[in-house]
């Protein structure tokens, strides 16, 4: 594995998509142009591109012809999904190993894990 | 037909100094290039000999297709301010703006007002008396206002402080996304400018050491590290990642290579102990500088 930045276009991408799950951008509502997304960020307008047609791809986002992008109608309830799918390999599995690393016990985890939650 | 501008078999010597040796490339219509690469390598030189402003040793520069000088008009699409622009002596600020629009048919008068009012360029000063930030603000200007169909930046930054950069950033996207054009921007704050770039061409000693989508670029600078034993096997087991440069700290060493790896390569390094990260755009221009590596 490589650690290290991730492409600008699949940065925006999620920045958007965070926007959509957290509400900012609601179902039906219209997203930033390509341009206004360019002039906004200072990058290049094929990357903000690259980022609006990569969630059209996921279906996050539906194009209208002349009108621009809009978020889709279940586009909150996908992202829940993909992420919540993704929760265990992108959270619980760095977790563990670090644990392992520093040698805690997964009592001693589960300990940490329900410190703040009480 | 391609549209853009080519070089072929491009040559410029100077003497018995050669600056380009040979330059095939070829920047297509409608992109920000990036023409990178440490002091002396040609850039300024083959932005000269793109916009006519020198004449080529041997080849040819061709503008959509067709040669320099078979059509007058040609010269209209072209903008290069060099970097020590000379100016009729006399010249106010306000000179210089008023008579552009006869050398640009596309001039844009409203973004040239915005722009000189957000660098504070002070309209009644002569020229020869700015300092060497507002020159290369009215260099922007000039060249931003221009909309010519090529436009070269020949390191606009210089003199101008983290703000007025910013600013420049803004407008060249604000005035790209409104009318499409073929940049091409040679600047050393690479990292800083590489978000405004899709296309990257590295030059070294007069050559390409390598042309690529941005992405593609940046995904191509690695570094190795670990223990120097097991890094030098790796590097002499895998011949197609060339060590560009190297640095040694005690018993560990740390190389600039060209990427991506494979997944068996990730995997033969991480057996080896070395560590991989990526670098920074900035990161392999430096290391292709220093080591006249070029990128087949």
């Amino acid at each position: 594995m490589i650690d290290g930045p991730r492409p600008i276009f699949v940065e925006l991408a999620d920045a958007i998509a965070d926007d959509i799950l957290v509400g900012t951008y609601p179902p039906d509502a219209q997203v930033p142009s390509t341009n206004e997304l360019a002039a906004h960020h200072r990058i290049n307008p094929a990357t903000a591109g690259k980022a609006l047609n990569r969630l059209v791809d996921e279906g996050l986002l539906v194009k209208r012809r002349g009108l621009g992008m809009f978020v889709a109608d279940n586009a909150p309830e996908l992202l829940r999904k993909r992420r919540l799918d993704d929760f265990e390999a992108q959270f619980i599995a760095p977790l563990r190993t670090e644990a392992q690393r520093l040698g805690i016990s997964y009592a001693e985890l589960h300990a940490l894990l329900d410190k703040d939650h009480s | 037909m391609t549209a853009g501008i080519s070089v072929i078999g491009l040559t410029k010597t100077y003497g018995d100094h050669t600056v380009l040796d040979d330059l095939h490339l070829t920047f297509a219509a409608g992109k920000i290039h990036g023409l990178l690469g440490a002091n002396g390598t040609g850039k300024t030189t083959l932005m000269s000999l793109m916009s006519r402003h020198t004449f080529p040793t041997r080849g040819s520069v061709l503008l959509d297709d067709r040669e320099f000088g078979e059509d007058p008009r040609q010269a209209q699409r072209l903008c290069f301010v060099r970097e020590n622009q000379l100016y009729n002596d006399a010249f106010k600020v306000r000179d210089v703006l008023r008579i552009a629009p006869d050398f640009y048919p596309k001039w844009d008068a409203a973004t040239t007002t915005r722009l000189v009012d957000r660098f504070r360029l002070p309209p009644a000063t002569v020229v020869k008396k700015l300092s060497r930030g507002q020159r290369s603000a009215l260099a922007i200007v000039l060249a931003l206002g221009s909309r010519a169909d090529f436009t070269f930046l020949d390191e606009p930054y210089l003199g101008l402080d983290p703000g007025a950069r910013e600013t420049f950033y803004e407008e060249l996207i604000r005035s790209y996304g409104a009318q499409p054009r073929t940049i091409i921007m040679s600047t050393h704050l690479v990292d800083e400018a590489a978000p405004l770039l899709e296309e990257v061409v590295v030059l070294n000693q007069g050559r390409v050491a390598l042309q690529a989508p941005l992405e593609e670029a940046e995904a191509l600078a690695l570094t190795l590290s670990g223990p120097t034993t097991s890094l030098d096997r790796w590097l002499q087991e895998h011949p197609d990642h060339p060590s560009l440069t190297r640095r040694t700290l005690g018993p560990t060493a740390t190389v600039t290579t060209l990427g991506p790896l494979s997944d068996a390569e990730s995997a033969s390094a991480s057996q080896a102990q070395l560590r991989v990260t990526s670098t920074s755009l900035q990161g392999l221009v430096a290391a292709l500088g220093n080591s006249n590596h070029e990128v087949a």
